[in-house]
C-alpha cells in the first residue's frame, strides 16, 4: 500500500538516525519500482512526487527518469505539472532522456492551455540541452508573438537560453527585441531587455541597430523615474526598481564608447544620480546601477564626479553592503578619476582593516589601483601593517601585491630591496615563488645595490637564522651569488666580514633538520658558487658537501655528487658558476616579443624531439640537427636541447627508459603548457640542459665539452629570459649521471648555472624502480582525447586535443598529424580550419609543407580554439586540405562533427 | 545572471536547490556544501556578498533560513539581494507567512513559485501581484480537474 508523500516526509523526519532514514527510503524505493513496474498510472503522479523528495534526501533516483516522460504526457494539467517538475530534478544530467521530451514539449509548446504552454516553455528555459533548443527554436519564436504577456516573457526568457547554448539562432530572435521592448507588460519588457543584453554579448555587430533604440528605453526610465504610486509595482515607493536597473544596465551597453547616444542619456541619468534617497536598499540599488553606467559611458567630468561621490557616501556609510560596492565600482572608476579618487584614499584604506573579508579583498584590490610612484611607499606599508593579522589566504593575495608593487611601482632600489627583504621577514611562506626572480630583477644593475642586499640579507639571518623557508632561500641565494662583493665590500667599508663565517653560517643551515630539502638545494648550490667567488675554501665545502652525497633526498643526492665531481675541473666549474649577466632591459622586450611570436613554432619543434627520441637517433646526429637548428633559429633551443638530455638517457641503462617514458609525458605537456608559459619554459630548460652537458664532461669530456660552447652563447641569453621572468614551470628531464643513478623531475629548479631560482611545481618523478615521486603539485595529467578526422587518398590527419587556458579563458589545444601512405610524396600542403562564431582559431605554420611517402615520417601543424563566448558545446570545425601529389593539386574540405570534446 | 539558488537553513540542511547550469550530481553536492558553510560562517555584521571563485554569492537570511544565489561578478549585488527579497515576499504571501516547514512540506509549491520568478536565472517579473495571481490560478486549476480526486499526493 503506497502512502502519501506527507506521511514520507513525516516518517523520514521523524528518524533520529541516518540510518533509519536509509532504511525508510529502501523500503518506498522497493515499493516506488514495482508500482511503476506494474504500470500503476494512478499513483505515479504520487511516486514522482516522492522521488523528487527522495532525490533531494541524496538517493538514486534514476530508475524514475522514464516515468517523468510519460506524465509530461500525459494530457492532465495536473499530471503535467509533477512530470515537468520531476523533469528539471532528476534528468538533468541525463541528456538522451531528456532529449526524448522534445516531442512532447512540442505539443505543449502548441497547446490551447495557457499554463501548460507555461510549463513546457520553463522546463525548456530551465534545463534545454542544445538539441532540444536547437529543434524548438522556431517554436519559441512563435511564442514571442503570442496574445498572452504571461506566455511572452516566458517566450523571451526561453529564447535567451536557446541563443546563450545555440548561438547561431540569434538571427531568428534578433528582429523579434523591438516588438518586447515596447510591450505594456512590465515583464515581457524585462524579458526583451535580457534577451537583447545576450544578444549582444554574442552578435556585437548589431549594436549600431539597436543604438537607435535609446531614445524609447529613456522615455520608458523617466516614466518610472518620475511615476507616482503605482500599486502593481511599488517597491517600498519606488516603482518598480528591478525595470530600472535592467533599463540603466542596457544603456550601459549602448552608450559605452559611443559619444553621440551617450550625450542622449546624460540629463536623465543626473536626474537619477540627484533625485533619489539614500536611505532604502531599492533606491541604492538603482543608484549603483547609475553610477556604474555613468562611469563606463562617455559621461562629462562632472557628471563622473557626482557619481564618485555618491559612491563615498556608500563608502563613509555604516551599511556593510555599501561598502563593498563602493570599493567594487571605485575601481572602475579609478583609471580615468584617480584625482577625485584621491581624497578617498583614508578611507579606502581604512577599509583595509574592515572584520569582513569581502570588503577587505576589494580594498585590496582598490588600494592597488590607486598605487602610483608617489604614493607606493606609504600605501606599500599599508599593506604590509595589515599582513600580520590578515587570514591565511588573505596574507598571500597581500604579498602577490607587494610583490607586484615592488615591480611595478618603486620609486629607488634601495626601498626595493627593503621592502622585499621586509615582505620576505613578515609574510614569507605566504608569498609568491618567483621572488628570487625580482630580488634578481633587482640586484642585477649594480654593485653597490648587490652589496647592500647581500649585507642586509646576510646580517639578518645571522641574527635569526631560523627565518621562513623563502627568506632563507633567497638569502643563500643572494649570498652565493655576491659573496665576492660582499666580502671585498665589507672590507672597504671597515667591517669586514669572515668568509668562514659565511661558510659556518650554509654548514648550520643546512644540517638544520628544521629547513626543508628545496632550501637545502639552495644552500648546496651557495656553497658551490662560494667556492668560485672566494679563495681557499675549497676543502671545508668540499667536507661539508660530501655528507650529502649519501642523502636521503635524491635531488640533493645528486646535487652533492655532481658538485663534489665539478671540483675536479675547476675551470669548468667557475665557468659553470659564473656570475649571470647583467640583464638589458631593451634586449628582454624585444625578445619577449619574439619568443611570443616563435611560441607556435616552438611547438612544434618540441613535437619532432619526441619523434625523435622514439626513433632512437644517435647522439650525433641529433648533436648535428642541434647545432643546426640552433643556427636556424636560437629560439628553437628548448627543443633541440631535449635531444641531448634524452639521448643521454637511451645511452643509459634500461632502467632509464622508465624515465623517458615520463619525460615525454612531460614535454607533452609543455607543448601545451607553452601558449602561457612559453619564455619562462625556455629559460628553464636551457638551464637543465646546460647542466645535462657539464655532466656530460665526466662521460666524455671532448664532446660535451663542445656541447657547452655550443650552447653558450644562447644560454647567456636564455639566462637574461630567467632574470626578468624565472616564474618557470618545471619541466623534465633524465640523464644517467656516471654514478649510477638517473633521474628525473621537473621541478624548474636551475641548477648549476648560477642562477638557481624556480620553483617545485613538480611533475613525476621516475627513478630507477620506476615509483612514481614528486614534489609540489603533482600533476595529475588527465587523457588526451585523440580522433582520426579525415583518412582519404592515403592522406591520414589525426588529432590530438587537449584543454587549456589561455589568459582565464578555455582554450583547446589541438595537434594535428599527417601521415601519407601513398609511394608519393605529397608537397604544398594547406591545412585551413574554421569555426563557429562563438570559437576563435590561431593556427600555427605546419613543421613542413611536405609529406614524406610510405608513412615515413609526419608533418604536424598546432592550433589552438580559444572560446569568445561562455557556450558549452562539442566542437565541430571546417576543413580544407589542399596538397599536391604528383604535381596534380587536389581539395577537399569536410565538415567535421563529434569530437571527443566538448568545451 | 543566476547560477543556482539555494535555500538552506541555519544547521546548513538544504531546503530548496535550483541550477540553472548543468551540473552534474556530484559537483552539486559539493557546491553545495561549499557554498551553504561560507554563508552560514558569515558574521551578522559582515555584507551579504561573497567572493567566490570567479562568482559571487548573494545571501540573505530569513529567520532561520539562508537564501544563496550565485552570479556573475559584475551583476549588481543589491538587485540580486532585492530577487531574493522578491521571492521570499511572494513566497510568504503564497504560503500566509512562510515558516521552514511549509517549504518541506510543499517543495512541489514552492519549486512552482519559484519557476514563475526566475527562469533559466534571470528575473521573469517584477510585480508580486501579477506572480501571485498566475500561481492562484494555477492551483485553482488543479483543485478542479477530474484527476485531483484519485491524484490524491
Amino acid at each position: 500500500m503506497s502512502i502519501k508523500l506527507h506521511d514520507l516526509i513525516t516518517k523520514v523526519r521523524e528518524s533520529s538516525t541516518t540510518s533509519g532514514v536509509r532504511e525508510i527510503i529502501s523500503e518506498e524505493c522497493v515499493q516506488i519500482r514495482n508500482a511503476f513496474r506494474k504500470e500503476d498510472t494512478k499513483n505515479r503522479p504520487r511516486n514522482i512526487s516522492k522521488l523528487i523528495y527522495i532525490d533531494f534526501l541524496g538517493f538514486p533516483t534514476d530508475f524514475g527518469q522514464l516515468e517523468c516522460l510519460k506524465l509530461i504526457a500525459h494530457p492532465s494539467y495536473v499530471c503535467k505539472r509533477i512530470g515537468y517538475l520531476g523533469l528539471s530534478v532528476l534528468l538533468t544530467e541525463n541528456e538522451e532522456v531528456l532529449f526524448m521530451s522534445t516531442n512532447i514539449i512540442r505539443t505543449d509548446l502548441a497547446s490551447e492551455n495557457k499554463f501548460i504552454v507555461s510549463l513546457a516553455l520553463s522546463s525548456l528555459g530551465n534545463i534545454g540541452s542544445v538539441e532540444m533548443l536547437r529543434d524548438l527554436a522556431p517554436e519559441v519564436e512563435k511564442l514571442l508573438k503570442s496574445q498572452t504577456a504571461y506566455i511572452r516573457k516566458k517566450a523571451a526568457l526561453a529564447a535567451i537560453r536557446t541563443i546563450r547554448f545555440v548561438p547561431e539562432t540569434v538571427d531568428r530572435f534578433v528582429g523579434r527585441v523591438k516588438s518586447l521592448l515596447s510591450d505594456k507588460n512590465h515583464g515581457v519588457v524585462l524579458g526583451g531587455i535580457q534577451l537583447l543584453v545576450e544578444i549582444l554579448k554574442i552578435e556585437p555587430k548589431t549594436i549600431s541597430e539597436f543604438r537607435k533604440l535609446v531614445p524609447g528605453l529613456l522615455r520608458m526610465l523617466k516614466s518610472l523615474v518620475d511615476a507616482g504610486y503605482a500599486p502593481e509595482y511599488d517597491f517600498e515607493g519606488v516603482t518598480d526598481p528591478f525595470l530600472q536597473v535592467h533599463i540603466l544596465k542596457l544603456l550601459r551597453i549602448l552608450g559605452q564608447d559611443s559619444k553621440k547616444y551617450s550625450n542622449q542619456m546624460i540629463d536623465l541619468l543626473t536626474q537619477v544620480g540627484t533625485s533619489s534617497g539614500m536611505n532604502k536598499n531599492v533606491e541604492n540599488c538603482i543608484l549603483y546601477e547609475s553610477v556604474s553606467t555613468i562611469l563606463t559611458i562617455e559621461s562629462p567630468n562632472r557628471l563622473r564626479v557626482t557619481a564618485i561621490n555618491t559612491l563615498s557616501k556608500f563608502l563613509t556609510g555604516k551599511d556593510n553592503n555599501m561598502k563593498y560596492v563602493a570599493l567594487n565600482t571605485l575601481l572602475k572608476g579609478v583609471n580615468k578619476d584617480s584625482k577625485s579618487l584621491k581624497r578617498h584614499r583614508k578611507v579606502i584604506v581604512r577599509c583595509l582593516r574592515d572584520k569582513d573579508i569581502s570588503i577587505r579583498r576589494r580594498a585590496l584590490d582598490l588600494v592597488f589601483g590607486i598605487m602610483n610612484k608617489k604614493n607606493v611607499k606609504e600605501l606599500t606599508q599599508e599593506l604590509l601593517d595589515c599582513l600580520p593579522k590578515a587570514e591565511h589566504d588573505f596574507r598571500f593575495d597581500i604579498t602577490a601585491k607587494v610583490c607586484t608593487a615592488i615591480e611595478k611601482f618603486s620609486p629607488d632600489d634601495q626601498w626595493q630591496i627593503d621592502t622585499l627583504v621586509q615582505v620576505l621577514t613578515i609574510g614569507g611562506q605566504y608569498i609568491r615563488d618567483d621572488v628570487i626572480a625580482i630580488m634578481t630583477h633587482v640586484t642585477g644593475r649594480n654593485q653597490e645595490l648587490q652589496y647592500y642586499a647581500s649585507k642586509k640579507l646576510y646580517n639578518s639571518l645571522l641574527d635569526d637564522r631560523y627565518r621562513n623557508q623563502k627568506f632563507i632561500q633567497v638569502a643563500a641565494w643572494v649570498i652565493g651569488e655576491f659573496g665576492d662583493i660582499l666580502l671585498k665590500k665589507s672590507i672597504e667599508e671597515n667591517e669586514p666580514i669572515d668568509p668562514s663565517q659565511i661558510i659556518d653560517l650554509c654548514q648550520i643551515i643546512i644540517t638544520s633538520s628544521r629547513n626543508d630539502d628545496l632550501t637545502k638545494y639552495f644552500i648546496l648550490n651557495t656553497l658551490i658558487k662560494l667556492s668560485t667567488r672566494i679563495e681557499g675554501y675549497d676543502e671545508t665545502i668540499q667536507e661539508i658537501i660530501k655528507p650529502f652525497m649519501k642523502h636521503v633526498n635524491i635531488e640533493i643526492q645528486q646535487r652533492a655528487c655532481e658538485y663534489f665531481r665539478l671540483f675536479e675541473d675547476k675551470e669548468l666549474l667557475v665557468f659553470s658558476f659564473d656570475r649571470i649577466p647583467v640583464k638589458d632591459e631593451n634586449l628582454e622586450t624585444q625578445k619577449i616579443e619574439e619568443i611570443e611570436e616563435n611560441s607556435n613554432q616552438n611547438s612544434n619543434t618540441n613535437t619532432k624531439v619526441q619523434e625523435n627520441s622514439n626513433n632512437q637517433l644517435s647522439p650525433n646526429n641529433s648533436n648535428n640537427q642541434n647545432k643546426k637548428k640552433q643556427e636556424e633559429n636560437e629560439l628553437n633551443l628548448m627543443g633541440s636541447n631535449i635531444n641531448i638530455s634524452q639521448n643521454q638517457t637511451q645511452e643509459s641503462s634500461s632502467i632509464e627508459n622508465l624515465l623517458q617514458l615520463d619525460f615525454s609525458n612531460n614535454n607533452n605537456q609543455n607543448v601545451n603548457k607553452q601558449t602561457t608559459n612559453t619564455q619562462n619554459q625556455q629559460s628553464n630548460q636551457s638551464t637543465e640542459d646546460f647542466l645535462s652537458d657539464i655532466f656530460g664532461t665526466n662521460n666524455n669530456p671532448n664532446r660535451s665539452v663542445n656541447n657547452t660552447q655550443n650552447i653558450q652563447n644562447n644560454n647567456t641569453q636564455n639566462v637574461m629570459d630567467i632574470l626578468g621572468t624565472g616564474k618557470g614551470n618545471g619541466t623534465g628531464m633524465g640523464r644517467g649521471n656516471g654514478i649510477g643513478m638517473g633521474l628525473g623531475n621537473g621541478t624548474g629548479m636551475g641548477r648549476g648555472n648560477g642562477t638557481g631560482m624556480g620553483r617545485g611545481n613538480g611533475t613525476g618523478m621516475g627513478r630507477g624502480n620506476g615509483t612514481g615521486m614528486g614534489r609540489g603539485n603533482v600533476n595529475t595529467q588527465k587523457k588526451n582525447p585523440s580522433a582520426i578526422i579525415y583518412n582519404q587518398d592515403g592522406l591520414k590527419i589525426q588529432m590530438n586535443f587537449k584543454l587549456v587556458s589561455v589568459n582565464g579563458t578555455p582554450a583547446a589545444m589541438i595537434q594535428s598529424t599527417f601521415t601519407n601512405s601513398t609511394q608519393t610524396q605529397m608537397t604544398n600542403l594547406l591545412f585551413q580550419v574554421a569555426v563557429p562564431k562563438h570559437l576563435q582559431v590561431q593556427m600555427a605554420p605546419p613543421s613542413s609543407k611536405i609529406i614524406p611517402p610510405n608513412n615515413n615520417g609526419k608533418v604536424t601543424q598546432t592550433f589552438r580554439i580559444i572560446k569568445k563566448q561562455n557556450i558549452k558545446t562539442k566542437l565541430t570545425m571546417m576543413t580544407r586540405i589542399q596538397y599536391k601529389i604528383n604535381g596534380m593539386p587536389i581539395s577537399k574540405q569536410q565538415e567535421v562533427k563529434n569530437l571527443p570534446l566538448i568545451f | 545572471m543566476i547560477y543556482f539558488l539555494l535555500l538552506a537553513n541555519k544547521q546548513g540542511k538544504i531546503r530548496l536547490s535550483k541550477w540553472y547550469q548543468n551540473f552534474t550530481k556530484k559537483q552539486k553536492t559539493k557546491l553545495q556544501k561549499e557554498v551553504v558553510s561560507l554563508c552560514l560562517s558569515r558574521s551578522q555584521r559582515s555584507c551579504n556578498f561573497i567572493e567566490w571563485n570567479d562568482y559571487k554569492i548573494i545571501y540573505r537570511r530569513y529567520a532561520s533560513l539562508y537564501f544563496m544565489i550565485c552570479c556573475d561578478t559584475e551583476d549588481n549585488e543589491l538587485i540580486g539581494l532585492e530577487i531574493i527579497h522578491h521571492f521570499v515576499e511572494i513566497l510568504d504571501k503564497y504560503f500566509g507567512s512562510v515558516c521552514e516547514l511549509d517549504i518541506i512540506f510543499n517543495f512541489q509549491k514552492a519549486y512552482n513559485v519559484l519557476d514563475e520568478v526566475i527562469i533559466d536565472g534571470k528575473l521573469q517579473d517584477s510585480s508580486k501581484k501579477s506572480i501571485l495571481r498566475s500561481v492562484g490560478t494555477q492551483d485553482f486549476l488543479i483543485l478542479n480537474a477530474p484527476e485531483t480526486g484519485t491524484l490524491n499526493l
